[in-house]
């Protein structure tokens, strides 16, 4: 039981009392053990699964990614940054404005498919008391919670980058840098290795690919690039060597792919193989994750992208990294860093709106404006919504590989080390 | 004795899914009825043609996902209204389903189930392709109209609970009129020895067609439910294979080419998948799917005609009191 | 543009090579055990697993590797025919294709549990080496796959027509019931049909893995084609499985290059509709030979 809960009105009326009213304190008693008993039960029949303690004040988070399924990787680290998150804040006395009521993760698996996020996200709302969700990490099956979400008016706060997240929403958060912004990074990058890039662009044909790779059509006349190449593929291939063989027919100096993980581990041996001498620039998803230089080892070196988080942008976010690699043994990566500022940021507005209502957090959320702490890890280190949901400080950074590990490079003031030219 | 049982249990068919929302009102689990009604639905669209003439199509997902489609793009981009779009896409399936089967039909055994799926997964690459009709691989949501029953969109889940009933006791209906006419009997025959029903003078090619269209247009309808449902529709959800091999796989584990048979094994095996959901989901990925995995091996292992002759077994033998019957074939 | 062409050729085949050694496993199945087996993916992912595994803890390269996981996979193919194929063998055939389902689910969560889903991935010395000339280029990994996959299919084809029990397994597979007055006992035949497929399928997976990643999913990516080129090929014969996925392999690559990038399978999917429509039974008729 903790110490600061807020009294009832009936134990502080009576509490001088209370040893002369034996049959009040019973009647509590027997109540929070009832409430207790019956969270137990209703937790257990919904598989929640609750990481701390069952007062009956605790806040209730969801979090949905996908642990298993084809992005499977990728959810298991958010997973693992989405309790760091709540353990952090927990520690530091949770909520104070509710009486340093505890953050209660319940984490759901969407199993990296649309139906199931549909309706995993229903039975987390539904089956629980949520004050927020957050989630998806494939852009596709954020769009769905996001819909679900604005239908059940429970506010949901993601990193995931598809403009279409912020139309026609009111209950839908993005604190970080939109796919539009990503591929106007991408191009200035291109201009840092060459005066003349021409560029090949290949995507995956789904929300995440093509968002990003409409964005780099538009904008790149206006950066002075040139595109060559403008292919949208089938993601899960068994063999990239066609795709590579247009890219060199193309006269490309450089290569742009959004893709997700396994395609991007096939692309990068594949250009190897052709001995292509292209600057490959991997944009964001599966490319900035520990598991790509897993995978693909030295080659990765010195390959660009770009990102929404890095954990090198201040000391707090290295603080993070540390903790994380203390219990996950691999680096903070993009999602996952931004999960956890998320959660700060989830954090802030509670302490601000003084209730778990969801209603009232969207309130509170929507007037966010933080600088300091880990609720402001962002490129910028700042987060403020505008009417849209957006970020009015939102920009992606410019990242590479740089042994073994991800470092910002762009733009110069979020530069934390310098560009490695090869 | 059994004329009383037969009206109670008729009464309680009626009676139990009718009040079912209105007792349990917990949205998950309201959730999971839906998906039953919604698999069963299908599986008995499936059913006439994969279960009473044993054409084992595994590529019934086209035929959803043409009606998901046209209901989609009627009502997003014409501002059209589901319940017509509903129909409109029931009818370009059934059209659909002329040039699939004459290319289908032609084919024996395995080719006729390999060439259904690729036509399902032919339907899929050509929308995922193209998108300027229908939005590509990206997909759409279905604008948030809140409550519009006109437009297929409602506040309360008991509300789709019903829609989605109606269409089940649409397809229990048209399965009970067909397999009681002449119709019914011609398709079992095709589908026990094709080779001697048109011996004794049956039109196989156009009984095919003919159960092939109603199927298709059954199908098409559930697509469309499915849509307004989820908010969502993408090439990769509306023509998956996991839902051809749903509709084919409740009416195998409950029993094909039989009335209930799909309602059973839908029953079954969603509640199955649900629970070990619950239960199981958020640890370790893949137990749950594992677990879920051999219990379809173990039923199919054990009773491979499907489970609904058990269920059949033992009220003949509890309930009736008659002797169990000898199994002549497996 | 005829060095494009050209590579996109070389592309096709060498892939084609790894597509025949699945598809191959698949028609002998099917000529044999008169099943579809769906789970034929997932048992190159074991192979493929096997030859991680054996490259990580002792350094045994994957090419190597198929000493090891040939046989394993030979042995699971017989436990799977003896133990589960056999008791749905009968005139029904669609519990014996849900049985094969299930079965690829099952293999594939186990595997997702037992391996988690991430990519695990084998650098050999020649991974990432090509042969260049005459500005083509032919991947060294992809050029040993196919050879190799060339050979074993070469000998599964001479092992049924020399040896007995091919010529066995051949008869079986035309006429179950002769065969069984012949003295042929159709189970045994069944379980060394089906240990051979497997036993590709481990093959297919052990060459695969210097230049692909494994993982849970990894099976479903190659089974879709071969099941086409199984079609293509018409289901049972041998050689019309080899043929038709190094044609597939072909188009596809030809797709991607001249049609689209995301158009590879669309025409594969219309070469197979297209053939069925003409021949119904695929391009090689109906025998196994």
């Amino acid at each position: 039981m903790e110490e600061n809960r807020q009294q009832s009105v009936l134990t502080k009326v009576h509490d001088k009392d209370r040893d002369a009213h034996p049959m009040l304190s019973k009647r509590q008693s027997r109540r929070k053990f009832l409430q207790k008993a019956g969270g137990a039960i209703a937790a257990g029949a919904f598989g929640a699964v609750p990481l701390r303690g069952w007062a009956a004040d605790a806040i209730n988070i969801g979090a949905l990614y996908p642990t298993t399924g084809g992005m499977a990787q990728i959810g298991v680290g958010c997973v693992a940054a989405a309790k760091l998150a709540v353990d952090m804040i927990n520690e530091a006395g949770g909520i104070k404005s509710l009486g340093g009521a505890k953050l209660n993760l319940i984490i759901s698996d969407n199993q990296s498919d649309t139906t199931v996020t549909r309706t995993e996200t229903d039975r987390l709302i539904s089956g629980n008391k949520l004050s927020a969700i957050h989630g998806c990490f494939a852009s596709a099956l954020t769009l769905i919670a996001s819909e679900v979400c604005e239908r059940a008016k429970v506010p949901i706060i993601t990193g995931s980058s598809t403009d279409q997240l912020n139309k026609g929403r009111t209950y839908t958060f993005t604190p970080f840098a939109r796919a539009s912004q990503f591929a106007k990074a991408q191009l200035q990058m291109s201009k840092l290795v060459s005066d003349q890039p021409k560029v090949a662009v290949i995507f995956e044909n789904t929300a995440f690919g093509t968002a990003t790779s409409n964005g780099l059509k538009e904008l790149a006349p206006g950066e002075g690039v040139e595109i060559v190449m403008f292919e949208p593929y089938s993601a899960g291939f068994t063999d990239a060597s066609p795709l590579i063989n247009k890219v060199k027919a193309s006269g490309a100096n450089a290569l742009f792919s959004v893709s997700y993980l396994n395609d991007l581990i096939l692309i990068v041996r594949t250009v190897k193989q052709v001995g292509l001498n292209v600057a490959i620039n991997g944009g964001s998803g599966g490319f900035v994750i520990p598991d790509f230089y897993k995978n693909v080892g030295k080659l990765a070196e010195g390959l660009q992208g770009v990102a929404h988080w890095n954990h090198d942008m201040s000391a707090d976010s290295e603080k993070v990294n540390v903790e994380y690699k203390k219990r996950t043994g691999e680096f903070l990566f993009e999602y996952a860093g931004g999960l956890v500022a998320q959660t700060y940021m989830l954090a802030d507005a509670l302490e601000r709106a003084g209730s778990a209502d969801p209603q009232k957090v969207r309130e509170a959320l929507s007037a966010l404006d933080v600088s300091a702490g880990y609720a402001a890890m962002a490129p910028g280190g700042k987060v403020k919504f505008g009417p849209d949901g957006k970020n009015i400080y939102g920009r992606p950074l410019g990242v590479q590989w740089q042994d073994g590990d991800l470092a910002s490079v762009f733009p110069k003031e979020d530069a934390r080390k310098p560009l490695l030219k090869s | 004795m059994a004329n009383r049982w037969k009206l109670l249990s008729l009464a309680a068919l009626v009676i139990v899914p009718v009040a079912l929302p209105q007792v349990v009102t917990g949205a998950f689990a309201q959730d999971i009825f839906i998906r039953i009604l919604l698999f069963s639905f299908i599986g008995v669209a499936w059913n006439l043609m994969g279960g009473y003439a044993k054409q084992l199509s595994l590529g019934h997902a086209a035929y959803f996902g043409l009606g998901a489609y046209t209901s989609t793009i009627m009502q997003v981009d014409f501002g059209i209204s589901p319940w017509i779009g509903m129909v409109a896409g029931g009818i370009v399936a059934m059209l659909a389903s002329l040039p699939i089967g004459w290319l289908c039909f032609r084919l024996r055994g395995p080719y006729f189930t390999i060439a259904t799926i690729a036509t399902a997964q032919a339907l899929m690459l050509i929308f995922l392709k193209f998108r300027d009709f229908a939005w590509g691989a990206e997909g759409t949501t279905i604008p948030n109209l809140g409550s519009s029953p006109l437009m297929m969109q409602f506040e309360t889940k008991a509300s789709y609970y019903y829609v989605v009933l109606g269409l089940l006791a649409l397809g229990l209906v048209i399965t009970y009129i067909i397999e009681q006419s002449w119709m019914g009997y011609y398709l079992v025959a095709i589908g026990e020895d094709q080779d001697a029903a048109e011996a004794i003078g049956v039109n196989a090619p156009r009984i095919k067609r003919d159960i092939y269209m109603i199927s298709a247009f059954l199908t098409a309808l559930a697509g469309t439910f499915y849509v307004q449902y989820i908010y969502f529709i993408d090439p990769a959800t509306a023509f998956n294979f996991s839902i051809s091999i749903e509709a084919a796989l409740v009416s195998i584990v409950g029993g094909i080419g039989t009335l209930w048979g799909p309602v059973v094994g839908t029953v079954l095996l969603e509640t199955t998948s649900a629970l070990l959901q619950s239960w199981l989901g958020s640890s370790t990925g893949g137990i749950q799917l594992t677990v879920y995995a051999l219990i379809l091996m173990a039923v199919i292992l054990w009773r491979p005609t499907g489970l609904i002759g058990v269920m059949l077994e033992a009220w003949q033998r509890f309930v009736l009191r008659k002797p169990a019957r000898v199994r002549t074939s497996p | 543009m005829l060095e494009t062409v050209a590579q996109a050729v070389i592309n096709g085949l060498l892939i084609g090579g790894i597509y025949a050694l699945v598809s191959i496993g698949v028609t002998l199945i099917f000529g044999v055990v008169k099943i579809v087996n769906f789970a034929q993916g997932e048992f190159v992912m074991i192979g493929m697993y096997i030859s991680f595994y054996l490259a990580t803890q002792f350094g045994i390269d994957p090419i190597l590797s198929l000493f090891v996981s040939m046989p394993v996979l030979f042995v699971i193919g017989v436990l799977v025919q003896h133990f589960l194929i056999r008791r749905v063998l009968g005139p029904n055939d669609m519990p014996q294709i849900f049985l094969t389902f299930a079965l690829s689910l099952l293999l594939l969560n186990l595997a997702l549990l037992l391996f988690s889903a991430n990519y695990r991935t084998v650098h050999t010395s020649y991974s990432d080496e090509a042969l260049h000339f005459a500005g083509l280029y032919i991947p060294v990994a992809k050029l040993i796959a196919f050879v190799v996959a060339m050979i074993l299919s070469l000998a599964l084809w001479v092992f049924l027509h020399t040896t007995d029990l091919g010529k066995a397994m051949r008869a079986a597979s035309q006429n179950r019931d002769v065969a069984t007055l012949m003295g042929i006992n159709p189970n045994r035949v069944f379980c060394v049909a089906f240990g051979a497929a497997l036993a590709l399928a481990g093959a297919a997976g052990s060459l695969l893995m210097p230049f692909y990643s494994a993982y849970p999913f990894v099976g479903q990516v190659f089974v879709l084609m071969a099941f086409v080129a199984v079609v293509l090929g018409t289901l049972g014969n041998v050689i019309g499985a080899l043929v038709a996925s190094l044609m597939m392999g072909i188009a596809e690559s030809l797709g991607i290059q001249f049609v689209g990038a995301d158009s590879g399978l669309i025409v594969v999917f219309a070469m197979l509709l297209l053939t069925l429509a003409f021949k119904p039974n695929g391009l090689g008729g109906g025998r196994v030979r």
